[in-house]
């Protein structure tokens, strides 16, 4: 429960000091090498997506909300089918895991998570980088792996490529829009009203090599609705390999 | 000024004032209503974000998978808080080796491995989990979850009027205004884990447990504390006193409550310390190892001598000797000596005790009884994973 507590200070220390300059930040990087086609037929193995959706209360709270976040799950998935079906890939769902290979899925969820978090702090954005990586930055090093045990993941072997979708939205609840607006036009403080961050990266699920990622902190769509939903999908997998002429029409 | 303020912050103003329900034995529980389902979108949306992180737990490496542990706790919180009750939660045992158990809204309990290390009977686990359950069943964390979101709200908006008058005055108000609605919180928290004592001691009166097992938990814990303080040379710790943000009532005042709330007519009873001692103890050697790598000596010391109340084992001594060894001074090896022997004495074919009495001879210069010691290690365990590397401190003739 200290957690919670201390999330609550940390959201007063962004209201007071407000004026953040948002997480409105967007990168990508492709494995350097790696192509894909346009219509060369891969199967892309979908992991579970994460995603959350819900409200921001007027102090900044994350508020879950079940029929939105069920709502948007089915939105992506779709969106996701349709937009890889445009790019000539086809898309699978991870199957439905027991026992031992559940506890293997879960560890590389899990290492999963941990991985593109490390990528969007050290290598992405400005702030944390490392000096290593901010020299592979400026080389156009993109090296990251979750190792070969992939292979053996659930669903794998008759996949080319596994695919790990993070997204989670908080609308502004109708106190936080208020208090957006009253802070804007009283003290002239920006207070920050939403919060739509997301990431995917596509892994080959023979060696486990990141091939791609992208991580968005500012995502436009309303993913509670299922055209919101596609424009979502085409920012989340924005620069997809073998997608650059699709994306033009996307936006 | 203080008026406004609580207006403001409603319910979570009420001061507490030791409740006359906490000085009488606690009544039965509530008839059981049935299965329940979330209401309302905030519960509905807080499970299921529990759902999806049940989920991961579920397949989590932390998670000890043993029926035989499982069946028995889940036999122990139905024994607790009634058979009809207790479906509605699913039991987790993390091996994490520090005293704690958690229940969050959509009825997960996390149990720590360092909280089955500490019971000693049923009736104490059973206190555990009927609190823990007493918190599912009054919908705590929807509640925290609100209160939360209502203190926080009014705090932006207070926040947003004070930086629109920059005076001295509206700056210290807000501040005091903070300091009320944090201090609430943390209260509101407490007051919760009071209500969950109360319930959790109305599920173990009407149960065949002894409901004074636990008052017993916390006056153990106490003394596990100040045996932890001072072997580390602290001060001696107030049990009485509330911490600003403490999540919890101290230890002192509920194991004075929980001893109040528990019928007189069941001191008798049963408090199945047998069957539990029977249940765990193929666990307290795991479970001990991991809380002595918590490097806590006074503690670690403090439990193994409780455990060893009802008789030294060789696990035990053993368990004894990895905590003196471990803490490595050398004083400590010419102790540590003595307990692996004596747990080879009740164990002749104990292959860890003579590993750690070689190093430990080795270490206080006693070379020949170390080899042999060491030598008795590998011939029992000669598939052991630091094999070569204790074979090295062994002439060759010996390790032929």
């Amino acid at each position: 429960m200290n957690t919670r507590f201390r999330r609550i200070f940390a959201v007063f220390l962004v209201f007071l000091t407000v004026a953040s300059p948002a997480l409105a930040q967007e990168r990508t990087a492709i494995k350097q090498g790696f192509e894909l086609e346009a219509n060369s037929n891969k199967k892309i193995l979908v992991f579970r997506p994460t995603v959350s959706v819900g409200a921001q209360s007027t102090g900044g709270l994350f508020e879950p909300n079940a029929e939105w976040t069920n709502e948007a799950k089915k939105n992506i998935e779709q969106a996701l089918a349709e937009l890889q079906a445009g790019l000539g890939n086809q898309v699978v769902e991870a199957p439905e895991a027991y026992g031992d290979d559940a506890q293997n899925l879960q560890e590389h969820m899990a290492l999963f998570a941990a991985v593109s978090d490390s990528v969007i702090k050290y290598q992405f954005f400005v702030g944390n980088r490392l000096p290593t990586k901010k020299r592979d930055n400026k080389d156009d090093v993109f090296e990251w792996s979750l190792g070969s045990g992939v292979a053996n993941l659930p669903g794998a072997s008759e996949a080319d490529y596994g695919l790990f979708i993070y997204n989670k939205d908080a609308y502004g609840s109708t106190g936080r829009k208020l208090l957006q607006i009253a802070a804007m036009f009283g003290p002239g403080i920006a207070v920050q009203s939403g919060e739509h961050k997301g990431y995917a990266g596509l892994i080959d699920l023979k060696t486990g090599d990141l091939l791609w990622l992208n991580a968005d902190g500012a995502m436009g769509g309303d993913v509670r609705k299922s055209d919101g939903a596609q424009k979502r999908v085409g920012q989340l997998l924005e620069e997809f390999p073998g997608s650059l002429q699709e994306e033009k029409e996307v936006k | 000024v203080k008026a406004i303020f609580c207006a403001g912050v409603g319910l979570l103003c009420s001061t507490f004032s030791p409740s006359p329900a906490l000085a009488t034995p606690a009544a039965a529980p509530p008839p059981y209503e049935g299965i329940y389902q979330p209401q309302g979108v905030d519960e509905i949306g807080l499970w299921r974000e529990d759902d999806e992180s049940e989920r991961s737990l579920s397949n989590s490496p932390i998670v000890i998978r043993d029926e035989g542990l499982n069946t028995y706790l889940k036999g122990v919180l139905c024994e607790a808080v009634g058979f009809d009750r207790c479906g509605s939660a699913r039991i987790y045992v993390i091996k994490e080796p520090t005293f704690n158990a958690t229940m969050s809204p959509n009825g997960t309990m996390r149990v720590y491995s360092g909280m089955l290390l500490r019971m000693r009977s049923e009736a104490e686990l059973a206190a555990i989990l009927g609190h823990e359950f007493g918190h599912f069943e009054n919908r705590h964390s929807l509640n925290q979850f609100k209160s939360h979101r209502s203190g926080t709200d009014l705090l932006s908006w207070a926040a947003l009027l004070a930086s629109m008058s920059p005076s001295y005055q509206s700056r210290s108000n807000f501040e005091n205004l903070q300091i009320s609605v944090y201090g609430n919180l943390y209260r509101y928290q407490r007051d919760q884990e009071r209500e969950a004592d109360l319930l959790g001691l109305g599920y173990l009166n009407s149960s065949k447990l002894r409901p004074q097992a636990a008052s017993e938990v916390w006056q153990n814990l106490m003394k596990e504390i100040e045996a932890s303080t001072s072997a580390r040379g602290l001060k001696k710790p107030r049990f009485d006193r509330i911490a600003y943000t403490s999540s919890h009532p101290p230890q002192a005042e509920r194991a004075g409550y929980l001893a109040d709330l528990a019928i007189p007519e069941g001191a008798t009873r049963d408090d199945g310390a047998d069957r539990y001692r029977a249940e765990i103890s193929k666990w307290i050697p795991e479970f001990l190892n991991d809380q002595i790598l918590l490097n806590d000596f006074g503690a670690s010391e403090y439990i193994i001598n409780s455990l060893a109340e009802t008789g030294w084992t060789a696990d035990l001594w053993f368990a004894r000797g990895e905590l003196f060894r471990l803490r490595g001074n050398q004083r400590d090896y010419i102790n540590a000596s003595q307990f692996y022997r004596e747990a080879t004495i009740l164990q002749s074919d104990m292959a860890d005790a003579y590993r750690g009495l070689g190093l430990a001879l080795m270490k206080t210069g006693e070379r020949t009884d170390a080899q042999i010691a060491l030598s008795k290690y590998l011939s029992l365990k000669p598939e052991a994973t630091d094999a070569k590397m204790i074979g090295m401190m062994i002439p060759k003739e010996e390790t032929e």
